[in-house]
């Protein structure tokens, strides 16, 4: 019985002050969720013939950026944490791995601007109607995130080139590293719910 | 051990998100399927949680958050779905 006991952490990675920021933008995000699944009930025409005219392959591609993007970021946190490489070497390692990331969301970036260039020059607005409300709103808000995503995991990049973390210090890292799981947590929820669920 | 882990959730997450394009762009989604593309969106979210995120072996009370939130949420969805 005792042998299925595992040790485990009193504390999540990452600042605790994240932690707060991640359960704030899970119950935003949350409700939008759910706002949108019961007025799609209100009005399933609607919502599916809208549905019709986003870019599905558009999405997937932005899920397999982000998820391959994440396992960069796991990738580049496990060299500082775990490896056993000399200080240098182990940030230069996790500088590569965190460079791929970013180039990953940068990619995402793009996709989603020439994604909301294609709708808007359809002539659709937040105002066009509630499936158009939602998927922008929810879109917008999560290209939001992405961009500050980028931005921060840019900073630990460039602390990664000064070889910044180590074993005994690498909480700075980490707290960027749970945002960025955060995005994809959220994009791998509203990407069957906006573009796939009929 | 651990890395090796985290390369099989990144090809579940890849496999997962395949089979979510195919449903929608064969436009095979039925009522069914709904509730199998939202199971595996759970399994999907899970993996973040426990493996990107690192929840997996941390106090039941940080992990239990998110996950609460994920069945929540796709709880909801489903219900609004049926």
């Amino acid at each position: 019985m005792q042998s299925n006991q595992v040790s485990r952490e009193p504390y999540p990675p990452g600042d605790f002050a994240i932690w707060i920021v991640i359960y704030v933008e899970l119950i935003t995000f949350g409700l939008l969720f759910v706002g949108y699944a019961f007025s799609r009930r209100a009005d399933v025409l609607t919502f599916n013939n809208s549905q019709l005219i986003i870019n599905k392959t558009s999405g997937f591609i932005d899920t397999l950026i982000l998820i391959t993007s994440s396992y960069f970021i796991v990738k580049a946190v496990h060299v500082i944490k775990s490896s056993n490489f000399s200080l240098q070497k182990a940030n230069q390692i996790a500088s590569k791995w965190l460079l791929a990331a970013i180039a990953f969301g940068g990619m995402f970036l793009v996709n989603k601007l020439l994604e909301f260039s294609d709708i808007f020059g359809q002539g659709i607005t937040l105002s066009t109607n509630k499936f158009f409300m939602f998927y922008l709103l929810l879109t917008m808000f999560h290209f939001m995130h992405v961009t500050l995503g980028t931005v921060i995991l840019f900073n630990i990049f460039k602390k990664t080139k000064k070889d910044g973390y180590s074993k005994e210090d690498h909480r700075g890292l980490e707290t960027g590293a749970v945002y960025w799981h955060l995005v994809d947590l959220l994009w791998i929820v509203l990407f069957p719910l906006v573009y796939i669920i009929r | 051990m651990i890395n090796k882990k985290v390369e099989i959730v990144w090809i579940i997450l890849i496999f997962f998100t395949i089979f979510a394009y195919l449903l929608g762009k064969l436009e095979l989604i039925n009522t069914l399927l709904v509730g199998v593309l939202l199971v595996t969106t759970f399994i999907k979210g899970q993996l973040v949680i426990d493996y990107f995120m690192g929840l997996k072996n941390v106090s039941y009370k940080y992990r239990f958050i998110p996950t609460l939130w994920l069945t929540l949420i796709l709880s909801l969805v489903a219900a609004a779905y049926y």
